[in-house]
């Protein structure tokens, strides 16, 4: 007889695989549908950027509109490090997701006590805050416009981290990551965080410290958001100040809604997407695939607010009946 | 000594003359609305392309009714084709919506027109410098001050004066002042809210449109200007005091004024802004104006 | 032996005074009914208690700690629990993770980071969350989720939330408002059974004087922010001052 332990593991096997299997193969079938690449990577990296974004915005029901500032503070600081202290990706990367936590844990506290839209426009405050010090104040630690620049070949003890390595290195961590938010997404602690989103003031009285859980949740999600900066920097050592602005906070927050914010898997979709479109479909599009993409986000946050993943649902109904 | 203080002072009113336009359609349509319009930078900046099109190809006098005109028509299309139907939705479906619309027409200005800065010269009758050492007795020597930027400011002035006027002294703007404090209870008494709700909003989007064509020649006309201008105008907001108009007035200028003293340190003059935010976010939440409880 | 205990509470609203030099003392275990007609303060009174209201004056001691100042999850977490008038329940998610919520809060004692917690340590909490369904008759729906369920039913759900956490007292703001009468017994009899159990202490505030006079081993009548009248069933029924009170209300 199981014990509900072990059913509760084996429901991650599956979904887990399936994630495995796709991207440990996808450098062998990429280029059949006009990926190059270095694009597999990105896709790797904002994969892992949306599936923490997914636990604030469609779990926790927050939505922020300057994660750039944790992917941002993470990239600049893993570039430091791998600048000033050493090649070795091992002290950058941690150093970067800890830089990114830490900046989470002040802006959190600055941002979250506030009620739903006023967290949105302080969190894009945030981040224009930093990506101006970055611009500016900072400029001698930061280069400022031109990005930090002259960074070494990140290397992994002795394997240069190029190409097919940082591709695998990528993928095996977005395997850690994915596995991690479902177990978080399915643990009491997850259920909170639902709460928190269906009714905080009830939570509030039965007797629950809301305050941090919301806080611990916009960490974790933070917490992502470092992983792929500093992921990023190690697939290309060049830290550009774009990775503060808001431009990067609202690509983030435009893949996971266009995907299916709630589902985990929906951003996913929407990362994948957006970056496949971005690099592939613009070849037809050129300079407007940014406003097409916009059109698209507009049609379904209006028509159809649960993504790719509520379209998929309702093609299934549609075709092979049954429950929607 | 005189000088350079005033001057300080002109460049804080005038810089603040923009954001308060801005900001104050922004509190305008939250207050009464409660809906966050995230594309009102992009309003800003669509007014101001409208102003370097229709001043090239008609004149300056024609641009500076039509355009604010055309946004008061946006305004009201926007309302009741897109936002009215977000009411009942989620606050963050709003913001998601509004935030599409800003990029979609961010990158629709930027495909037609191009990633550049479009020039926007000034008409004649408001080009050149004014001197202000022949009108102002107290200053000393000869104290120089671009006409447009003063002529920016002022057509500001006088667009918070008449929106007050408006709000103070019509029945109009006593329905939307009331609303401001409790539109449920306005929709027991009867009062067709809706159709105001549109016209509250197109008037919101109309004074960013005001902003947007004078203060065009000031600021940049690219398509990334909306973005530059939406952020400290939802700060100015937050710093006022959310739904308090008066707070928003208040805010912009005394960010306006901070910037311009801190212009000498660059790296100060750049995060002032946000450094007064936190400061209120920390000990006066509501803001300085704003009343308690309001989005808590 | 008194568990909850309201000294010299007032509260004042502009120039109004809705609660002027409140005291009041609740019995542990007993079922103690404030009443009094609309506009008494009863609710103010209801708020002050779980933290939703500072007192301009008084303090409010439960089990001889102060609670005023405190944050409502502290509140709750000293163990008083706060039935809502509407229910308020978790509408995503379904009737299991409602109650679980509360019973996962109180093992927790408000926080935990356990974010890979498994179901063999979560186990107590969801058989907690399961007892108190299945006393509250909502075991069979455990499955649906709250939005769905009937208004009768919420209301057991908000019941069941509250209770999940083992609170030592009660606060139940009109419980039967706008219930119809089988609902109502039902309602008695639900509260009579809790209380029979033993170990909970119950404050309610009633307008259906047939629950208030069912239930009730003590009385309170308030008027204007003031107590009035105290005591037991009996002394209350005929009692003149609570009649004018009520009277003199409804002739205006």
């Amino acid at each position: 007889m199981s014990t509900p332990n072990s059913n509760f593991y084996k429901k991650d096997i599956v979904p887990v695989s399936i994630f495995a299997l796709i991207f440990l193969t996808m450098p062998l079938w990429f280029s059949w549908i006009g990926g190059y690449g270095g694009l597999d990577t990105k896709i790797v990296i904002w994969v892992i950027f949306a599936v923490g974004f997914d636990l604030l915005l469609g779990y926790m029901g927050y939505l922020s509109f300057g994660h750039a500032a944790f992917f941002g503070t993470s990239a600049y600081v893993t570039g430091l490090m791998l600048l000033h202290y050493s090649d070795n990706i091992i002290p950058a990367f941690f150093m970067g997701v800890l830089a990114a936590v830490i900046m989470a844990l002040i802006i959190g506290q600055l941002t979250l006590k506030r009620s739903g839209i006023y967290f949105s426009i302080l969190t894009l405050a945030f981040g224009e805050m930093l990506h101006s010090l970055v611009l500016s104040t900072l400029q001698d630690w930061t280069g400022g416009d031109n990005g930090l620049t002259g960074l070494p070949t990140p290397m992994l003890f002795d394997l240069k981290m190029q190409g097919h390595n940082v591709y695998y290195l990528a993928v095996f961590i977005a395997i850690i990551m994915y596995y991690l938010a479902r177990r978080i997404v399915r643990s009491p602690f997850g259920l909170m965080l639902s709460a928190i989103k269906t009714n905080p003031t009830r939570l509030e009285y039965t007797g629950v410290n809301v305050a941090r859980y919301k806080l611990a949740g916009f960490v974790i999600s933070a917490a992502y958001a470092g992983v792929a900066g500093a992921l990023m920097i190690i697939y290309e050592p060049y830290v550009a100040s774009e990775f503060m602005g808001w431009h990067l906070s609202g690509q983030v927050v435009i893949m996971s809604v266009i995907g299916g914010i709630g589902t985990l898997f929906g951003p996913m979709i929407g990362a994948a997407f957006m970056l496949y479109f971005e690099n592939v479909a613009s070849v037809a599009l050129g300079g407007a695939w940014l406003l097409v993409l916009g059109l698209i986000f507009m049609f379904i946050v209006i028509f159809l607010p649960g993504g790719f993943v509520e379209a998929g649902r309702k093609v299934r109904a549609r075709f092979f009946g049954g429950a929607s | 000594m005189v000088n350079s203080i005033f001057l300080q002072i002109l460049t804080g009113l005038q810089l603040g003359a923009i954001y308060v336009l801005i900001s104050l359609g922004l509190s305008l349509i939250f207050g009464t609305l409660g809906v966050v319009n995230f594309a009102h930078g992009a309003m800003y900046m669509l007014a101001a392309y409208l102003g370097v099109v229709i001043s090239a190809a008609w004149g300056w006098e024609i641009a500076i009714v039509l355009v604010p005109a055309i946004l008061f028509c946006l305004g009201l299309i926007m309302e009741r084709g897109l936002i009215r139907h977000f009411y009942t939705r989620p606050h963050t479906d709003q913001i998601l919506v509004t935030f599409g619309l800003a990029i979609v027409v961010q990158e629709a200005l930027k495909w037609y027109f191009g990633a550049n800065n479009l020039p926007y010269p000034t008409p004649d009758w408001g080009s050149g410098i004014a001197r202000l050492h022949e009108v102002l007795p107290f200053l000393d020597g000869f104290v120089a001050y671009p006409k447009w930027r003063l002529i920016v400011t002022g057509v500001s002035l006088v667009t918070v004066a008449a929106l007050f006027a408006l709000l103070q002294f019509t029945t109009f703007g006593l329905v939307v002042r009331a609303g401001m404090r409790d539109a449920e209870m306005l929709r027991f008494l009867g009062i067709n809210i809706s159709k105001r709700f549109a016209i509250v909003f197109a008037v919101g989007v109309m004074i960013a449109g005001i902003a947007g064509v004078f203060g065009g020649p000031v600021t940049q006309v690219d398509p990334g200007v909306g973005m530059v201008f939406l952020v400290p105008s939802f700060l100015v907001v937050v710093i006022g005091g959310m739904g308090s108009l008066p707070g928003a007035v208040l805010a912009s200028f005394l960010i306006g004024l901070a910037i311009s003293f801190s212009a000498d340190i660059p790296a100060l003059a750049n995060i002032i802004i946000y450094l007064i935010a936190i400061v209120i976010l920390l000990f006066r939440p509501r803001g300085l104006m704003g009343q308690k409880g309001v989005m808590e | 032996m008194s568990i909850l205990e309201i000294k010299n509470v007032s509260k004042n609203f502009g120039g109004l005074a809705a609660l002027g030099n409140v005291n009041l003392t609740i019995e542990e275990g007993s079922i103690h009914s404030l009443i009094g007609p609309n506009g008494a303060g009863k609710s103010t009174l209801l708020n002050v208690l779980i933290g939703l209201l500072e007192p301009d004056v008084g303090t409010v001691l439960f089990k001889g700690e102060p609670v005023l100042g405190k944050k409502p999850y502290e509140i709750n977490q000293m163990g008083i629990g706060r039935v809502f008038q509407t229910p308020a329940i978790f509408d995503n998610l379904s009737v299991l993770e409602n109650v679980a919520i509360s019973s996962y809060a109180a093992r927790d004692k408000g926080f935990s980071f356990n974010v890979f917690e498994t179901p063999k340590t979560a186990r107590p909490c969801i058989e907690l969350a399961k007892e108190t369904l299945q006393e509250l008759g909502l075991y069979e729906k455990r499955r649906e989720e709250a939005a769905h369920l009937s208004r009768g039913d919420k209301r057991r759900l908000e019941m069941a939330i509250c209770l999940a956490n083992r609170p030592d007292i009660l606060l139940l703001d009109e419980p039967t408002a706008g219930m119809a009468r089988a609902d109502t017994e039902n309602t008695i009899k639900l509260l009579q059974n809790i209380s029979d159990r033993g170990g909970i202490t119950m404050v309610i505030v009633e307008h259906d004087m047939n629950v208030v006079f069912s239930l009730s081993k003590k009385i309170s009548v308030l008027a204007q922010g003031c107590i009035i009248a105290e005591g037991e069933p009996g002394d209350i029924k005929g009692n003149p001052k609570v009649v004018e009170a009520y009277l003199g209300e409804s002739q205006e």
